[in-house]
């Protein structure tokens, strides 16, 4: 049994690496429809299924065998020439590239993957034989390497001993094998020694399913590769945390002892300081071995953006940049859903046909972009498309005709509000329902989706040149930069990506709007909000300091009695409660407990009369 | 039986390829094992440092095993390494290829450690003769 121990692990190896390396094949089959004759490309991309068949074959997933072998012998015929490209070869590619991500997805929930569908097989192995897909012909497949070898002749006389050696490694291989039973055949007799594993005879899906069974573990991708280098450097640092520690040790005795010269109380400060310095090395070096490129979530986009393109018969190329970003793991996984959609909105509802294009004396193939850079200590993704941008009337108009807002609200709005009108739920400008989007289901999710992530998404458009979607993401979620404010007494901490500055309330300056008070900032008219009043509470003061807050499309001010400071803080969630309005607690640094708020959920649990006092309150208590 | 000392290099692309091939190799007992990722990094390893044993995939970016393998060959220092290829191709072709370049041995995926041991020691033996 210790053949194949540690099967769990190399499963997960299996999968990250196959992963990447089918995600690679897809994006050269996008190269591959341009340049059709690049034997370059057909190598790599015969490579590639060469690869995961191999794979495959030591984790006896013996489904994924037989498509990839075929899919391989459709690219050495390509290659060799003997096939010509055409779209519907190229079908049966994407569709059997298609599958093996399936099986991939099914072998990452530690299940045993079903065989392809018939249909793909036979249509392959049509294909394989120069026929187009037609009639079933499993049996027609010439590439089939057994098939290939008549009776071992002595052609080679002078080297005996190679026709043992073949006939050692293709024990079983009767000429006459179908090509499905083919690569099937060498896996169980190659594994016949491994009772435990391969069981002889047993049927290829029973056998592996309890391999693949135990190494179920978890869902979702949960290793991580990480480059040594960080991971030396997080074992350096935590060595010299621990000189220091001992350090302080010596000092704590020393002290203890009534020894509390001066010089003694230097070298705690200084040992101190260091601390303070390594702890924050450290975090940033634990961090850094959770950042991931977002190229790994890139990749996937230009193949989407194809497939899409051509079912809706425009002309796209979406071109990636700044794949080397790094990014910490769980948001890039937790950014595809949301970027997944952008990408299609832009394919679909960005760009125009290729018809519309010309005549708008654009050029025909249009352009999707989409780009990551770090700014500063902020991630920025955009998208970008060359189409016909965003008519802010119709937007309006739009949101007046599906009930979502009212007239007199739509007539308020400036243009850079009307685009922000399509992340509100139910708000689609699509009259059809398509496969493709147009649910209205769309925008306001990956706008939530963005927000947990802590990030912000904004949207500039100009018509007829096109639309610029920004997400900007914090580099990490494990800290959380805040300001820590003061309101009935207890501290707590905001989300410092929200704050835009910070100013004294002037109860002259209040002014009462249709009821509500309000601050005009540099000609801005601001709502003017308490923590207390957003939290339910009776203010115990009144406020001193106003923050100006900004979240997705509103900016207010919060009011509150005073502040501690800003500070870098970890999160913990809170255990069985969820109180309205609060992320989390963490320890402040004289160890007392602070609420993290949820400024969102804050403000939509109490929208409507949210923090609203009566304006008196604010300027007389 | 041979010595578990031998230094063995194997040579994949394909990193979990490597492992299952290194995993192998130490039921085996045999521990010493460095990895290369193509024929070229290979190479420069087997020149740069000692090994007694190749056992390399076929294919591969940059370059091949096969080419790896006629490089080892017209080397006059690497020449009588041990040479066993990997391929997932049971093709006839392929495997009178490997042996007129000169391979010690063959095998095909997926294998186990009981193939290997079988394949190893054919060639322990055909050295030793």
């Amino acid at each position: 049994m210790s053949e194949f121990g540690g099967m769990e692990e190399l499963l997960q190896d299996f999968l990250m690496e196959s992963n990447d390396l089918l995600s690679d094949v897809d994006n050269k089959l996008v190269e591959l429809e341009k340049r059709p004759e690049d034997r370059a490309l057909l190598n790599d991309i015969f490579r590639g299924f060469h690869t995961i068949k191999g794979g495959a074959g030591f984790l006896n997933v013996a489904p994924m065998v037989t498509l990839c072998h075929r899919t391989e012998n459709l690219f050495d015929k390509l290659r060799n020439a003997e096939l010509q490209l055409n779209p519907e070869v190229m079908d049966v590619i994407l569709d059997a590239t298609a599958t093996v991500r399936d099986m991939f997805g099914t072998l990452g929930q530690g299940l045993m993957p079903k065989d392809a569908d018939g249909g793909l097989l036979t249509t392959l192995d049509a294909v394989l034989s120069g026929r187009m897909p037609q009639a079933p012909a499993p049996q027609a497949a010439p590439a089939a390497p057994a098939a290939a070898a008549p009776a071992p002749a002595a052609r080679q006389s002078n080297e005996p001993d190679w026709n043992t050696l073949y006939q050692a490694v293709v024990p079983a291989a009767a000429p006459d094998r179908t090509v499905v039973e083919a690569p099937a055949v060498v896996v169980a007799a190659e594994s016949e020694p491994v009772t435990a594993v391969a069981p002889p005879r047993a049927p290829a899906p029973a056998k592996t399913t309890s391999v693949t069974k135990s190494a179920s573990g978890g869902g979702h991708e949960n290793t991580i590769r990480i480059d040594t280098n960080r991971l030396d450097m997080v074992l350096n640092l935590s060595g010299e945390i621990g000189l220091t520690k001992n350090r302080l040790t010596t000092l704590r005795t020393e002290i203890l002892q009534g020894n509390n010269d001066s010089n003694t109380l230097r070298s705690l400060d200084e040992a101190i300081s260091q601390l303070d310095l390594l702890v924050g090395d450290l975090q940033n070096a634990v961090m850094k071995t959770r950042m991931q490129p977002i190229g790994r979530l890139f990749q996937k986009y230009p193949r989407l953006a194809r497939d899409l393109a051509r079912q809706l018969g425009k002309d796209v190329e979406l071109v990636l940049s700044g794949e080397e970003t790094e990014l910490d793991k769980t948001m890039i996984e937790d950014l595809n859903d949301p970027l997944v959609h952008l990408v299609r909105n832009a394919v679909d509802h960005g760009v125009e046909s290729t018809a519309e294009r010309i005549t708008a004396g654009k050029k025909p193939q249009s352009l999707i972009q989409l780009t990551a850079e770090q700014v500063g200590d902020h991630i920025l993704i955009e998208i970008t498309d060359d189409g016909r941008g965003m008519n802010a009337d119709a937007l309006r108009r739009k949101a007046v005709e599906k009930g979502l807002i009212d007239a007199e609200a739509a007539n308020a709005l400036d243009e850079k509000q009307c685009l922000q009108l399509i992340f509100l739920p139910g708000f689609s400008t699509k009259d059809q329902i398509s496969s493709v989007s147009g649910r209205g289901v769309g925008m306001d999710v990956v706008r939530t989706n963005i927000q947990k992530l802590n990030g912000r998404i904004d949207i500039n458009s100009i018509p007829g040149e096109g639309t610029r979607i920004s997400i900007s993401l914090p580099l990490t979620l494990a800290i959380l930069p805040v300001l820590v404010v003061r309101a009935c007494n207890q501290p707590f901490a905001v989300p410092l990506a929200m704050v835009r500055e910070i100013i004294t309330i002037d109860p002259e300056a209040i002014q009462e709007v249709s009821g509500n008070p309000t601050i005009v900032v540099r000609d801005e008219i601001l709502p003017l909000k308490t923590l207390a009043g957003l939290l339910g509470w009776a203010p115990t003061q009144k406020p001193g300091f106003g923050v100006l807050m900004q979240s997705a499309e509103r900016s207010f001010i919060l009011a509150i009695d005073s502040f501690v400071g800003r500070d870098d803080v970890v999160i913990k969630p809170l255990q069985n409660i969820r109180p309205k309005g609060v992320a989390g607690a963490t320890l402040s640094g004289d160890g007392s407990v602070v609420l993290v708020l949820d400024m969102e959920d804050l403000l939509t649990a109490k929208d409507g009369m949210g923090g609203v006092v009566k304006t008196s309150e604010l300027i007389t208590i | 039986m041979a010595d578990k000392n031998l230094r063995f290099l194997v040579v994949d692309d394909f990193s979990t390829m490597r492992r299952i091939v290194r995993n192998l190799l130490k039921e085996l007992g045999f521990t010493n094992v460095d990895e290369a990722e193509d024929g070229q990094v290979a190479l420069h390893k087997l020149k740069t440092q000692h090994f007694d044993f190749i056992v390399s995939d076929w294919n591969m970016p940059n370059m091949t095993g096969i080419e790896l393998l006629k490089a080892v060959r017209a080397d006059q220092q690497l020449k009588p390494l041990p040479f066993l290829m990997i391929t997932a191709e049971a093709k006839r072709e392929n495997i009178i290829e490997a042996a007129m370049a000169g391979a010690s041995g063959y095998i095909v995926k997926p294998f186990t450690a009981a193939t290997l041991e079988e394949k190893l020691n054919k060639i322990f033996q055909a050295i030793n003769k």
